[in-house]
Formats: structure tokens, sequence, C-alpha cells
């Protein structure tokens, strides 16, 4: 039986529509708007491979049919597949997962292979440490487990008997680290044993629910680990400050959930509630406030800067630090810059390193591999005028 | 045959008619100095300077933090303040949003007319110096490592011509 004509035309003309429709309306809109029409912009420039990317991802980004519709697809395509997008990836009881950070944990010997073309962490850990070495100042580094590291089992049922996993890339690193004669902090081990010790339900997990970042309990298993790594090893003493806390409850939409930029997935999420401890000073009761002449120095990611410049503010593992060692602390944070970003901001301010004896270095597991602008070594800044360099002899116990 | 001719011939009228009117869009070619009572009074310093080029992987869509990235002008005129020699670098807040959609939570006073960081624009900018006094942030910056000099911060950002 012949089809009517009509529904070949109507299909067409659908069809037809259906792929001119964003570009048309955004030609309308941009003329409306007096505005310069972007689809001609591929004319103003040399037609190279950049230029052509970097013209499809202003089409796509600008893209007003883009903005209207695209949230509301994908949160279709959460509530109906599960399916959480690019980001973020739903884990089992509401856990939700950064998906570059899984992708890290499974990519195994391949992640290996390609982190050997792009620069090494080592050789920049390493020339960074010798270089702190000739002022006599010491270096602490702490890796910071990925939340699917230490909860594989929030992430597929088929890992519930597992406390925790490190992925070949990251113990390729320690590896080379200790090797190296590079001090770390295991927080993969402490972790794992703070998770079987943890009998009490309420005590609650080491990282958040919604969030890529730790929880109040593993920021103080890892205050705990730093400080003990640090008095052990005889590279400076406790203070004489004896900070107390206070209970500073918050609320929180986790940044997994925030990333998805989709509006109706984060109406209808419940906040995290966040039972922090704020450090504060013993005697004026003021929040615990950094010290720029302290002999240690923190520098890192945002994994120093939740709790602590965040909500509910010096309540994080600066402030923690501090706590345990009895003693303020100078800090540095560069969100996502752990990796190199930090250290070239730690160029542009000598002022930090006067009169330290430490350096900590955290720095999310992920970063080994995505580290914004990769593992740079980035020489220190020269010595402020005025002040006299340490051999490292002078280090003392 | 005739009548395809002639869709052609339209298609191509058609074009350079869209053509010619994007070029009398506010922020495409027409004649603008890149003034407005913003540029003139914020900051210390005010140019107008050809960004001279976007280095591979320096401006792209960013997730979860906020960064500032540093490019390089060659600068035309100096309009108020002074600047160190002709080539400067000046880090600019989000770059991959338009400059009026730059400002949130964290970076209050910076803005401008800029929809997007093209290699050879024009831009006239209202700048403060150094970075480092009005910006405690991640810096991404591709020039780490050369004689860059003091480095700027873009106040006000509009697209203008030489």
């Amino acid at each position: 039986m012949r089809r009517p004509r009509i529904v070949d035309v109507v299909v067409t003309v659908g069809f037809v529509l259906a792929l001119c429709s964003a570009g048309a309306i955004q030609t309308f809109i941009e003329l409306c708007r007096g505005q310069r029409l972007q689809a001609l912009d591929i004319f103003r420039q040399k037609p190279s491979a950049a230029n052509v990317r970097a013209y499809e991802k202003n089409l796509e980004d600008f893209s007003w049919v883009s903005q209207k519709l695209r949230h509301r697809m994908q949160y279709l395509q959460y509530v109906m597949l599960n399916d959480a997008g690019e980001k973020a990836l739903p884990g089992l009881d509401g856990w939700m997962f950064y998906k570059p950070g899984v992708e890290y944990l499974v990519a195994g010997g391949r992640a290996i292979t390609k982190a050997k073309v792009g620069p090494d962490p080592l050789a920049a850990i390493a020339e960074f440490q010798d270089e702190l070495a000739l002022r006599g100042i010491r270096l602490l580094v702490v890796p910071v487990p990925n939340k699917e590291s230490v909860y594989p089992e929030k992430l597929t049922s088929r890992a519930a008997n597992l406390h925790g996993i490190r992925s070949g890339q990251t113990s390729d690193l320690l590896d080379r680290l200790s090797l190296a004669g590079v001090e770390t902090v295991d927080l993969f081990a402490e972790f794992a044993q703070a998770k079987q010790r943890q009998t009490n339900p309420a005590d609650g997990p080491l990282y958040l629910v919604q969030d890529s970042h730790w929880s109040p309990s593993g920021v103080a298993v890892a205050a705990r680990a730093v400080v003990s790594r640090l008095l052990n090893r005889g590279w400076i003493g406790l203070g004489s400050v004896s900070y107390d806390t206070k209970l500073a409850p918050v609320q929180r939409i986790g940044d997994v959930l925030r990333m998805l930029q989709v509006p109706e997935i984060e109406q209808t999420a419940s906040p995290e509630s966040i039972s922090c401890l704020q450090v504060i000073h013993p005697d004026s009761g003021m929040p615990y406030r950094d010290d720029p002449e302290s002999e240690i120095l923190v520098i890192g990611d945002s994994f120093l800067r939740i709790y602590e410049t965040d909500e509910p503010e010096s309540a994080g593992l600066i402030a923690h630090l501090a706590k345990e060692l009895k003693r303020p602390l100078t800090s540095l944070v560069s969100d996502g810059g752990a990796s190199t970003l930090v250290r070239q901001e730690l160029y542009r301010r000598p002022a930090l390193l006067k009169n330290k004896r430490v350096v900590i270095w955290e720095f999310v597991e992920r970063d080994i591999e995505f580290g914004a602008e990769g593992w740079q070594i980035i020489p220190l800044p020269p010595v402020p005028s005025g002040t006299v360099e340490k051999s490292s002899g002078e280090n003392g116990p | 045959m005739k009548k395809q001719g002639g869709i052609i011939w339209a298609l191509i009228v058609l074009s350079l008619a869209i053509l010619c009117i994007s070029c009398r869009g506010k922020s495409g070619c027409s004649a603008i100095s890149g003034e407005d009572p913003h540029m003139t009074t914020k900051g210390t310093i005010e140019v107008t300077a050809r960004l001279v080029e976007i280095p591979e992987g320096a401006i792209f869509k960013r997730e979860l933090y906020d960064y500032a990235t540093i490019l390089k002008y060659q600068v035309f005129k100096v309009h108020r303040g002074q600047i160190q020699g002709d080539t400067i670098f000046v880090g600019h807040y989000n770059p991959f949003k338009p400059r009026s959609e730059a400002p949130d939570r964290r970076v209050k006073e910076i803005g401008g007319n800029l929809r997007v960081f093209e290699a050879g624009q024009i831009h006239r900018m209202a700048l403060q110096v150094p970075i480092e006094d009005c910006f405690m942030g991640g810096i991404v910056n591709k020039y780490f490592g050369q004689d860059t000099g003091p480095i700027y911060w873009a106040v006000w950002t509009n697209l203008a011509k030489e």
C-alpha cells in the first residue's frame, strides 16, 4: 500500500525544521539584540583546528536553545535513566561521584601510560623538595584519596567487601616518591583503618554523600595523621596555644550536584546536614586565623578550602592541623590547582615562605593525572631581601 | 537547472546580506571607542590594546572553580594612568564568560560589554596593578617564567576599535 505523500512531506519538513531551528532562532535573537552573528565568526579567523574547535564550543555555549533546553533534557535523563551526564555518576544510597575521579580510578595501566607522556609529578615534587631543602625547609606531601577510592562500595555493589581501593597510578607515584626520599602521609591506609574502626553509624562517613570532598570526620582523621607524622619525625614540636572547638552545623548542597547545573535537580535534593567543629581561640573565642609568621606553610586545593573559608569557616584541615599542633599556620589554597597553580602563586608571594621550617603540600589523588596545568617545575620565589637562607643542616630534629 | 541556479544565487545574496547586517552589530565591527562611565571611573589605569593571542588551553569553560587567566596585549593608547612598556599582561576573571556575566559573589567589581575573547580583538580596559592586590585565587598563567613585568587586573573590558 502506498504511503500518502503528505506523510513524506511532513516528516521531511519536520526533520529539516528540527535541524535548522536552533541556528535560525539564534540568528533571529542576535539580530534583534543588535549583536554580531556568531555563526559567521568562522569567516573572521584562520581556519585552524584550534579556531574551529573554539568556534564550535562558543556556538554551543552561547546557543539560546541550548541554554533553555539543556537542563530540562538533563533532568529528564537523570530522572528516567539515572544518568547524571558528563561530570557526575550516581552511586548507591544517594551517593554522587565526580566522574573524572572514577575514570581516574578505573583507567589503571592506561592512565599510567598516558601520564608518562605528560609532565611527571615526581619530577615537580622532588624539585620542589630540593629547593626547599636548600632553605632548610622540610616537605611533607599529603595526597588525599578520591572519594571513590575510600567508598568504592557506594559506587557499585560489586565492591561491597572492599574497604578501599588505590589506583595503579597512585600506587606507582607513592612508591616512586618513597624511593626518591619524599616524605608522604598515606591517607588511604588511614581512611581504611578509620572506616573499620567506625562501629557507630552516627559517626558518619569520611566523605560527603553529595560532594566530592571529605566530611568533618575525614578532616579529623587527616589532621591527626599529618600531625602524628610531623611529631614522629621531629620536624616540629607542639606549640602553646590550646585551641578550643565549638559545634558549627552547616547545610550544604554538594559540589557534584551543583556542577550538573540543572536547577531542577538542585531544587529536589535536600542539602546535606554537616556537623563541623569550628576551631576557636581559647582566650577571645574568635575563630582560628592564620599567622603569616608561622613556621609551617600548608598549600593545597579545595580540600583545604572546604569548611575553612567556606562556611562555617575555621573548621577545615588548616584549622584542625593548628589545633592538633597547638600553633597557628600559614596557608595558601588554590581550588583545583594544587599540582602547579598553587606553587606559581607561592612564587608571586615570597613573603609566605618567611620563617618557615615545614611545608605541607596537599593535593587530591585525581590531580596526579588531571591537575590544572599539569605538574610543571616551578622555582621557589627569590629570598626576600634581609632574609638569610638557612642550610639544610639547620633544620634541627 | 535554471531554477537551481536561481536558488544558489539567492542563498549567496542572503548570506552577504546577513554578513553585512552582522557587521553593524553593537559589539562587532561598529565604530566604537569602548568608552563608558564604568570605564572612565573604575581602576587606576585605562588603555586601548590589541589582544595578541589566546594560548592553547588558556580559556575554556570550567565546571567548578573560578580562575583568572593571563592574556597578552599590545597597547595602542594609554587614556589614564601609566604602564610599563607597550606589551602588558592582563588577568581576566573567568574569561569563558561574557564580561557582563563574570562578576559573582567572590569578584564583584568587574564587567564590560565583551562577550567572547578572540585573538586580534581591540579591547578598551580599566585596569588595576598588581593583580595580587586585587585577586586572591587561582591564576592560569601560560606566560609563567617569562618576563611579564607586573601583571594587571582587568576591572572593565569593552570591545573597541583602534
